[in-house]
């Protein structure tokens, strides 16, 4: 039953992670970059968002109404002022780029927000649980899932049925060639780039409901987000979602073993999985 | 017919009687101040202070750490983000291998390089697995899995870390000329170790590498051995840059062991200062060693300035200082380049 539960929890834990993941997953599976400052983009949004909640008194709603549609603009601004100049064959300018962006942030949110942890508060909604069978399940978390896989599926769609969808995979098989057919890869990166931190803004109202979030954290959201891609497979949506799961139950089997144990039973199996699938579980060799 | 007529002109006119000249009059200059700057950090006992020594201990280890990562990055195109796994690992073997097992410390510096050098092995043949950008996130977990073994491992007292008391055996005099002797060990071994490795056979192998991993394939250069090599070797000089580096400290815990901020030093001094030279290291350190004392205690914001700097270099100016000032000047302080010289000229 003990076991049973760490799994349980482990689940709605990889719900959380999804959200991470899917933007990452997009960008990477699209341009070829990966984004240092993904984690801290959470985290920039997620204190805007704490800071509007106590200004103006807004619930969880309200802001993520404002943090969605405000991520889809750093995102976009994100990749026409910076990404688009460094985005190639050679992975390292956007690498040091998103890396020198990445402690600019860090340090400008600690500026801003001092290093103290916070947290959105949701009006009870993070309190409340239900009890099926002895296994207590919270409710947010709940939430937090079904809005990953709403937010996967979703993704998935979009990808595979609408004219955006086939123009991004057009230009990820080939950029000359999407080119040729009157694609604008710039344009279509930057509505990649756009929906990937709109997607945070989700993850932003959720982690700061259910933990608290501080300027320093985003490392961790960088690096569990990049597990969660590698474990899945790269350059698939609903891979990235299982990757997620796996990471969560692993870090939820680890923390019932040992609490010192919990993230690194996550590091682990990514090696695991790095050693012997290294194109993923859902990747194609 | 006309083979024969091909290969007698070919005899007839012998080839050019041509000097290959690898050294520079900028070059010579350069190699004297280095040998000089480097017996001035060896004797740095007698004309410098405690303080002194260790301001200047911490530059020879910006500057080892940063010319590993310049040869990771600026070389072999292998961009990581966890050197501090290395650095922290050989710090650690420092402490158990002098405080708990009684081994005389100076010594224990050298046996500690051995842990990074068995480490890397395994874990390059995971990290490449994984290309550009991922790798660069891999060696970040692997540093973070290291600092997480550390915490729960009790042979290095946990997340509570370690004291290195066995030094206080030793007077602050002799800790002071063991401490300027490993500087200038290091220097040699990462800057002047670099030097050589450049100016080989490796080197040419290296530089093709540099400028394209594809074409120096098809010339024959072992490029994935070649890439195996320089993590090895990476791994090695940044394991001694931390046990000196940790040895002068005293103290080692989790945190300080495999800190990140070591990948960001080691990042802003080489794109600062030059990618794909040693040069642009010892001005990017410079400038990053200056900067620290001066604007260090504005904290957050310098570290804002850092990050933006760092963000425009990538964007604008790739090459770095050294990049724009060679372009300009052709006086190079470490030449490895090869000039034909005719000398009937």
């Amino acid at each position: 039953m003990q076991w049973f539960d760490a799994l349980v929890q482990g689940i709605l834990l990889g719900g959380m992670y999804a959200q991470y993941a899917l933007g990452m997953a997009l960008m990477f599976g699209v341009m070829r970059i990966v984004n240092i400052s993904h984690g801290d983009l959470v985290i920039l949004l997620s204190l805007i968002g704490i800071s509007m909640a106590t200004a103006w008194g807004l619930g969880p709603l309200a802001v993520l109404a404002i943090l969605v549609p405000l991520g889809l603009f750093m995102g976009w601004l994100l990749q026409k002022a910076v990404l688009n100049k460094v985005v190639g064959s050679d992975p390292l300018p956007s690498l040091i780029a998103t890396f020198g962006l990445s402690i600019a942030l860090q340090n400008l949110m600690l500026q801003i927000w001092s290093a103290n942890s916070r947290s959105l508060p949701g009006g009870g909604i993070e309190s409340r649980s239900v009890d099926i069978g002895g296994i207590y399940i919270g409710l947010l978390p709940v939430i937090v899932l079904v809005v990953a896989i709403a937010l996967t599926w979703g993704l998935d769609l979009m990808l595979k049925k609408t004219r955006f969808g086939r123009a991004l995979r057009a230009a990820a098989a080939d950029v000359e060639a999407a080119a040729m057919t009157g694609i604008n890869p710039r344009a279509v990166y930057a509505l990649a780039t756009a929906v990937a931190v709109g997607i945070l803004g989700f993850a932003a109202v959720f982690q700061s409901l259910r933990s608290t979030v501080a300027p320093a954290d985003g490392a961790a959201q960088l690096i569990y987000a990049f597990e969660a891609v590698i474990i899945g497979g790269m350059g698939s949506v609903w891979g990235a979602f299982i990757g997620s799961m796996v990471l969560g139950i692993s870090q939820g089997i680890g923390f019932r073993i040992d609490p010192g144990f919990g993230v690194l039973a996550g590091h682990l199996v990514f090696l695991i999985v790095l050693a012997t699938r290294p194109q993923g579980l859902f990747g194609k060799a | 017919m006309t083979m024969t007529a091909i290969s007698d002109a070919a005899t007839a006119i012998p080839a050019p009687a041509v000097t290959v000249r690898r050294q520079t009059n900028s070059g010579r200059i350069a190699m004297t101040l280095a040998i000089v700057a480097l017996v001035a950090v060896a004797v740095m006992p007698w004309w410098a202070s405690t303080g002194t020594i260790r301001m200047i201990l911490e530059l020879c280890c910006y500057i080892a750490v940063a010319q590993m990562w310049n040869l990771l990055a600026g070389y072999a195109g292998l961009v990581s983000v966890g050197q501090q796994a290395f650095m922290g690992a050989a710090g650690y073997a420092l402490f158990v291998l002098a405080q708990t097992f009684g081994i005389n410390p100076f010594l224990a510096v050298l046996l500690s390089l051995i842990v990074p050098a068995v480490l890397a092995v395994p874990l390059y043949f995971l990290l490449h697995r994984l290309d550009g950008p991922y790798f660069s996130i891999g060696t970040w977990v692997v540093a973070e899995v290291f600092r997480l073994v550390a915490s729960n491992l009790p042979l290095v007292n946990s997340g509570a870390g370690m004291s290195l008391r066995v030094m206080s055996q030793y007077s602050a005099f002799e800790r002071n000329v063991a401490m300027s002797l490993l500087c200038a060990f290091m220097l040699l071994v990462t800057l002047g170790g670099s030097y050589w490795l450049l100016r080989s056979r490796f080197g040419l192998a290296l530089i093709a590498m540099r400028d394209n991993p594809v074409a120096a394939a098809s010339q024959g250069v072992d490029v994935s051995r070649l890439r195996f090599l320089v993590y090895v070797a990476a791994a090695v000089g940044c394991g001694l840059a931390g046990a000196v580096y940790f040895m002068a400290q005293l103290r080692i815990n989790p945190p300080s062991a495999f800190d990140p901020m070591w990948a960001n030093v080691a990042i802003f001094i080489v794109m600062i200062g030059g990618i794909g030279s040693i040069e642009g290291v010892l001005i990017g350190s410079l400038i990053f060693f200056i900067a620290d004392r001066w604007f260090g205690e504005y904290g957050a914001t310098y570290f804002v300035v850092l990050g933006l700097m760092t963000l425009l270099v990538a964007l604008y100016a790739r090459t770095g200082i050294w990049g724009l000032l060679s372009r300009r000047f052709d006086a190079p302080w470490f030449p490895f380049r090869r000039f034909l010289v005719d000398p009937n000229r």
